[in-house]
């Protein structure tokens, strides 16, 4: 998403409490192009597995619909934990959250129930926010209160909240008596000193990758941790398809070539066009050879050349099913990779028509370029946040 | 004596229509005479909007399409003995 000429990356990483097959934190995220807004729930439900996942489902959920039609927080936290099913054992109803909402100007809110507390990294360093304590009133707990939160994020800022799966990870080991706390923000502070440019999902993973580590490997909570992360946005080029008339062939070429950003070619004429009006050579790359799709090849100024339709129905096919291919010489996996390295997708699509893919007796997979590069516009925006435009020559 | 070149087209027709396969074709023959050819792809040749007749192969710059297992090995025999006389 794309705010004050920024993009705004969101990735949340999460491991489960030992052996559960379920997680007990639920982390939502849903950017609202319209509005150029991006908001996102963490909420931890009390205890682990299908019980706490039931908590912080309907948590999030409630709080996600809330925050989206701009209702008072306080309301909405009201209405949460009326909701909320009682714990047969502990006779409470609970669960905790963290809720960031982010508009288009960068201005940012945050509401805090009973979550460890965010980081906001500006510049390399932990900055502290101004909080306001507004009392939550309940009948089973006394004491509780939510913390709000109001500010401009600049570019360059990460912001990091997550369950206490994090910040009590290690707990009761002589190295961390108190669980790793401050030790986690002494822990993003050198990672990014070392990688300036880390991105939100690698430094989630790394967060949760060291929890793990002091936990012993054996988590003893349900771990979640999520990164905001606002900068210049990563661009990719997919440039597919022959131009409608031919004498556009030059501009197609000149537009890849001039892109500010990663570059993949598909599709075979594609290719040989920019090939033809650069001069650049066309190589391919005999060790993808063999993964039930055509070759990708190599061409000088061109991060990834593949063929053009099976490989796109493929990507499409492994986005929906969340899935990636087993053989990493596969070009579909390899655009996929690049896809989640990317942050702003600009697919140019050629609309001549293939006659040749025309003859119904052809299998399936043959659909039509525009239709497929549409349905993965909608799955890579709907399933992983990403900037997308498509636009046809 | 220079080798036969085979350049196999990796167009997405071509491919389709059996391409992927031909390599093997080619690999099947008896190493004396495989070693006397060269097999290289090409991402797509640009027969297919013209003839229709997928998938194509050129043999030494001659292009030759509907090619199969068989009839490209048969070409391939023609070929190695055209070079052999």
């Amino acid at each position: 998403m794309r705010t004050n000429g920024d993009f705004i990356e969101v990735d949340c990483f999460q491991r489960n409490k030992g052996n559960n097959i379920v997680c007990g934190d639920t982390f939502l995220s849903h950017k609202f192009k319209e509005e150029g807004r991006v908001i996102s729930v963490l909420s931890d439900g009390l205890g682990s597995g299908i019980k706490a996942s039931v908590l912080s489902t309907i948590t999030s959920t409630m709080l996600m619909n809330f925050t989206a039609m701009n209702e008072d927080i306080v309301a909405a936290t009201s209405s949460v934990l009326k909701t909320l099913p009682r714990d047969a054992v502990r006779k409470i109803s609970y669960s905790t959250f963290c809720v960031c909402d982010i508009d288009c100007f960068g201005r940012t809110r945050i509401a805090e129930y009973e979550s460890p507390a965010y980081y906001l990294f500006r510049n390399g360093r932990c900055v502290e926010m101004d909080k306001f304590r507004i009392p939550v009133r309940r009948d089973d707990m006394e004491n509780t209160a939510m913390w709000l939160s109001q500010f401009q994020m600049e570019k360059e800022d990460r912001l990091i909240f997550f369950s206490d799966g994090i910040s009590q990870s290690g707990m009761g080991t002589p190295s961390m008596p108190f669980g790793w706390d401050s030790g986690c923000r002494e822990f993003i502070a050198r990672c990014i000193a070392e990688q300036p440019s880390l991105s939100a999902k690698a430094l989630a993973r790394a967060i949760v990758a060291e929890a793990e580590k002091n936990d012993a490997f054996q988590l003893k909570d349900d771990t979640s941790c999520c990164v905001i992360y606002m900068r210049r946005p990563r661009n990719l080029l997919i440039c597919t398809g022959p131009p409608f008339d031919e004498k556009n062939d030059a501009a197609l070429s000149r537009t890849v070539m001039e892109f500010q950003g990663k570059r993949i070619i598909c599709g075979g004429t594609t290719a040989n066009i920019i090939s033809r009006e650069t001069g650049h050579s066309i190589e391919i790359d005999l060790s993808s050879v063999h993964s039930g799709l055509p070759p990708a090849a190599r061409m000088e100024g061109i991060d990834l050349v593949t063929e053009g339709i099976l490989t796109l129905s493929r990507v499409e096919r492994l986005l929906a099913e969340d899935r990636r291919e087993e053989s990493p010489d596969n070009p579909a996996d390899r655009m996929l990779q690049m896809l989640a390295d990317s942050d702003k997708i600009t697919f140019l699509v050629g609309t001549r028509i293939n006659i040749a893919h025309q003859d119904p007796t052809l299998p399936v997979e043959l659909e039509i370029r525009r239709n497929v590069v549409k349905k993965i516009k909608s799955l890579l925006e709907r399933k992983w946040l990403k900037d997308v435009d498509i636009k046809y020559i | 004596m220079g080798k036969i070149e085979v350049k196999i087209c990796m167009g997405t027709m071509c491919y389709v229509m059996g391409g992927a396969d031909l390599k093997d074709a080619v690999d099947s023959l008896p190493p004396e005479e495989r070693q006397l050819i060269d097999v290289s792809y090409a991402p797509c040749l640009g027969n297919c909007n013209d003839a229709g007749e997928p998938p194509y192969v050129q043999v030494n710059g001659r292009t030759i399409a509907r090619v199969s297992k068989s009839s490209l090995i048969q070409i391939l025999k023609e070929e190695l003995y055209n070079n052999a006389v």
